[in-house]
């Protein structure tokens, strides 16, 4: 086997993107925003969790949106709650700070780890968090949001505070320290559906060895396909073009206390594609089945 | 001005609140708010009112008494048949937008400046009336409207009072000039924030109520005769009849006969949230949220128009020690978005926050220096409310 | 019963929990005696080889395993705990490994005709394609050509013997070893528990299989 590894041409190894469903939990719920602002609630974690599951997602992304303002994360409950069901990675982030917190996160379930407040005011925690876990564990999330100038500066506390730090100095420094993956999100562009920011994702995939989930803007499939062939991203990361999809399907039969349920109230009973100005909801497995199609490589089940 | 700056008695709100300092047991509002009252658990006004009516409200009969309402203005001939007080802001967007396109009616909004508009500010009025909404915008004279600025803030601790005093005003001088009898705002903000009783649950509050309400204790001509009297940068010469026509709102005699009954509330008939008209504006009018945290609070989609807004609450800290983080949280608690806990921590955080961004255009706006600026916030800090620890000042109660 | 062995490294309790929810009986163990009773053993692992080869001499561990591997228990080592049945590692230099199948592990970077341009570690879903092996009585069994699992790998094993080698997958344009076996001894480079349901098929076909 040592001689030849190299493929012969009727080998094609075209890289499988994987296609990541995010839920921004707040409480108990699963919210949803535009550019992180007014969440409404639009079901359960585990539910929503497990129904992408079910319909073929490669991931699941679970970020607690209320976390950096308490300074914890209070997700352990839902990831062990989803681990009994979900067999494949997920990925829990929002108010990890420590090694703890990630040992805790990790002991609950998940697979890797997404930082980003924390690491503003301790970049080493990349450092630790590789040696001690693995960098396959260390996602490094990057919010950013571009200025007047055409930079991009990143922020913190879901989108709360502005750094005045560069990202392309930020992922550097971060690729420097061990990351395994960057979870890059464009706040300007997150929630709207129009589309991922290209460029943005391009410049940071194209430069850096390690994978880049790109997330924020997908409004049809179009967009998902283009942030995979132009941006170059290795994983694509979507929130409201999945959601909006599923809470038609979805059998949600308690609802949660706390939260902006006016819309869920009324969201089932109007057509997918009216749920939510200027997005066309899509399941994940008819979205692989439409990448499939137009020369993207997915796993199809 | 002379070196220590001495205030009078203008502002006569804060000489009635009661000298402990309370917070409401469900939401997290101050019993320092004028005009709220605690009951005997400790629960405010507001929520009370809330809990009491609002989440008992039949939306649908209320639907229909506002299609009832609606029928009796609306044009026959697609004149204009509803003013509607706008800032360009999300809440106002939806009231206009949605008697538009879901109502037929012919909204005219009408818009009171800002002191000075935000670029993003700017952008959502203008995307607004993109959307297809009509606008009359009144600048005021800025040399009378920067020096009522300036005396609004040291006589009343609010140089954005004097915002306030035409923005109702403005609407019902605009509704008697084109002959509206219908003046619909959106939120009646004393039942959602103070849970005023003689204005709970009402569909408008007649003409002779709203105009002794909120001037905070002081008319305009009182607050001139003062300013003429104490202040060296106002002279009687200063202000003419046609300059001063829109900060007082028109006489009953003239909106009766009109028919204007008074101000009226889209949030009587329609289950209002802040985050709900947020995604109406982002998707109906092209609102677009600011890429940074409004200082003050946590959110980025309210009150983003005007650059004075943030000393409004500011000095709304230093005068009642809540601030906006605090109003804003208050709503969202009774609106069930989010716990008392996350209010607690979001006050911690962000509440009276100092508005940097704009500290020397707020300067520069009035004419004062820094020193003078520190001299009259300081005026403001009651003593049941602040504490001095060396040269720090901090609230006396802090909520938990 | 499965003893799952405890490195302290990575996360164990996905690997229980899919075993669990396959119907199958496990422990997680580094106590020498009580892996000794086991009737199978998944050697995990997430994290630098040499942390595991480490944790594995302090744990006095490497002899019980090299006997129980020549008792012919089944052995199933995934993701690092496949490359720690290996010869040897160039991971940070160079590091002995349990040497229960030949063969060695290397950087994906340093492998001749690696696409310079892919991201490292490889992290994904890939592809498991025969070479000469039927998949017939072995732990791929259950899996049809071409199924995709979840990779999460810098470094990949090449088996010396080529009967060794019962899947191989693709990345950055070259071959890798993505299961191996070789008797009683089985890995994969993925994570089973994690591939969803040809893992959990994998897995469940671990804990029935009789010798």
């Amino acid at each position: 086997m040592k001689e030849n590894r190299v493929l012969g041409n009727n080998n094609i190894d075209i890289r499988k993107v994987r296609i990541i469903p995010r839920l921004d939990v707040k409480g108990a719920n699963v919210v949803k925003g535009i550019h992180l602002e007014g969440l409404r609630v639009l079901g359960i974690p585990e539910k929503f969790a497990l129904a992408y599951y079910q319909d073929h997602a490669d991931e699941i992304l679970f970020m607690d949106s209320v976390a950096s303002l308490y300074g914890r994360n209070n997700l352990h409950e839902i990831v062990t709650r989803a681990a009994e069901q979900i067999f494949i990675p997920m990925t829990v982030g929002g108010g990890i700070r420590t090694i703890e917190d990630v040992k805790a996160l990790l002991k609950a379930g998940a697979d890797k780890v997404a930082i980003n407040t924390a690491l503003f005011s301790e970049p080493k925690l990349v450092k630790q968090v590789s040696e001690h876990f693995g960098s396959q564990c260390m996602v490094v999330s990057i919010d950013v949001v571009q200025n007047e100038d055409g930079k991009y500066e990143c922020l913190t506390d879901n989108g709360r505070e502005r750094t005045g730090v560069d990202l392309y100095e930020w992922v550097d420094n971060v690729v420097s320290l061990g990351a395994g993956e960057i979870l890059l999100t464009s706040v300007d562009n997150e929630g709207t559906g129009n589309g991922y920011d290209i460029d943005l994702v391009k410049s940071v995939a194209e430069a850096i060895p390690i994978p880049v989930i790109a997330c924020g803007g997908a409004g049809k499939k179009e967009d998902i396909h283009t942030v995979i062939t132009d941006g170059k991203a290795d994983a694509v990361s979507a929130a409201s073009i999945f959601h909006y999809d599923l809470i038609g399907r979805i059998d949600d039969e308690k609802q949660n206390e706390e939260g902006n349920k006016d819309f869920l109230s009324r969201a089932k009973s109007v057509l997918t594609d009216q749920r939510r100005k200027g997005i066309s909801p899509i399941a994940i497995h008819d979205l692989k089945v439409f990448l499939n199609e137009n020369n993207i490589s997915t796993r199809i089940v | 001005m002379s070196d220590k700056f001495e205030r009078g008695s203008l502002e006569k709100q804060i000489l009635q609140l009661p000298t402990e300092v309370k917070f409401c047991k469900k939401c997290v509002m101050s019993n320092q708010r004028p005009r709220i009252s605690f009951d005997e658990k400790g629960v405010c006004s507001a929520c009370n009112n809330t809990s009491e009516y609002k989440n008992r409200i039949d939306w649908e009969t209320r639907e229909e008494e506002l299609l009832e309402l609606l029928d009796q203005h609306r044009s026959k001939d697609g004149s204009w048949d509803v003013i509607v007080p706008s800032s360009g802001g999300k809440d106002s967007a939806f009231v206009a937008h949605q008697l538009k396109y879901k109502y037929g009616m012919n909204p005219l909004t009408v818009t009171w400046a800002p002191l000075r508009y935000t670029d993003i500010g700017f952008q959502n009025y203008q995307a607004l009336c993109d959307s297809g909404i009509s606008n009359n915008l009144y600048m005021p004279n800025g040399k009378v409207h920067r020096k009522l600025a300036r005396l609004c803030f040291e006589e009343l601790g609010d140089a954005f009072h004097v915002f306030v005093l035409g923005q109702v005003s403005y609407a019902f001088h605009m509704a008697i000039k084109y002959d509206i009898s219908l003046v619909m705002f959106g939120e009646n903000g004393e039942a959602e924030y103070a849970g005023n009783p003689e204005v709970i649950d009402k569909a408008y509050i007649p003409s002779d109520m709203w105009k002794t309400t909120y001037f905070k204790g002081s008319t305009l001509s009182e607050l001139i005769e003062y300013g003429v009297k104490n202040k060296d940068y106002m002279e009687k010469e200063d202000f003419t009849k046609s300059d001063l026509e829109f900060y007082s709102p028109p006489s009953i005699e003239e909106m009766n006969r009109v028919g204007i009954k008074g101000k009226h509330f889209f949030g009587y008939y329609k289950k209002w949230s802040p985050q709900e008209s947020y995604y109406y504006a982002a998707e109906h009018t092209g609102f677009k949220a600011n890429k940074e945290r409004t200082e003050g609070t946590y959110t980025k989609y309210a009150s983003l128009d005007d650059k004075m807004d943030g000393m409004h609450y500011f000095m709304k800290h230093i005068k009642f020690g809540f601030g906006r983080t605090t109003d804003d949280c208050s709503h969202e608690i009774r609106d069930g978005h989010i716990s008392r806990e996350e209010a607690v921590a979001l006050i911690n955080r962000y509440d009276g926050e100092f508005p940097e961004k704009y500290y020397q255009d707020f300067l520069e706006y009035l004419g004062i220096t820094e020193q003078q600026f520190w001299q009259v916030v300081d005026s403001y800090r009651l003593e049941h409310i602040w504490d001095k620890v060396g040269e720090e000042w901090s609230l006396k109660s802090k909520i938990s | 019963m499965i003893a799952i062995i405890n490195l302290e490294l990575g996360n164990l309790f996905s690997v229980s929990r899919a075993i669990e929810h396959v119907g199958g009986d496990c422990f997680v163990t580094d106590n020498i005696k009580e892996v000794m009773k086991a009737d199978k053993i998944i050697l995990p692992g997430v994290g630098s080889y040499k942390s595991g080869m480490e944790s594995i001499y302090a744990k006095k561990l490497d002899g019980v395993l090299k006997g129980l591997a020549c008792d012919g228990v089944p052995i199933l080592g995934i993701c690092l705990g496949m490359q720690l049945l290996m010869d040897h590692s160039e991971e940070h230099g160079n590091t002995q490994g349990l040497g229960l199948i030949p063969g060695a592990v290397e950087y994906f970077r340093n492998i001749t005709g690696f696409d310079f341009k892919a991201k490292v570690p490889n992290v994904g879903w890939s592809s498991l394609n025969k070479k000469r092996r039927s998949w017939e009585g072995t732990i791929l069994e259950p899996v049809i050509e071409g199924d995709d699992c979840y990779f999460v790998h810098s470094l990949c094993v090449t088996p010396e013997v080529d009967d060794d080698l019962l899947a191989l997958s693709h990345y950055g344009g070259v071959e890798f070893a993505s299961v191996i076996q070789h008797q009683n001894i089985s890995g994969c480079q993925f994570h089973p528990e994690k591939s969803g349901n040809v893992g959990l098929n994998i897995v469940r076909n671990f804990v029935d299989y009789k010798a």
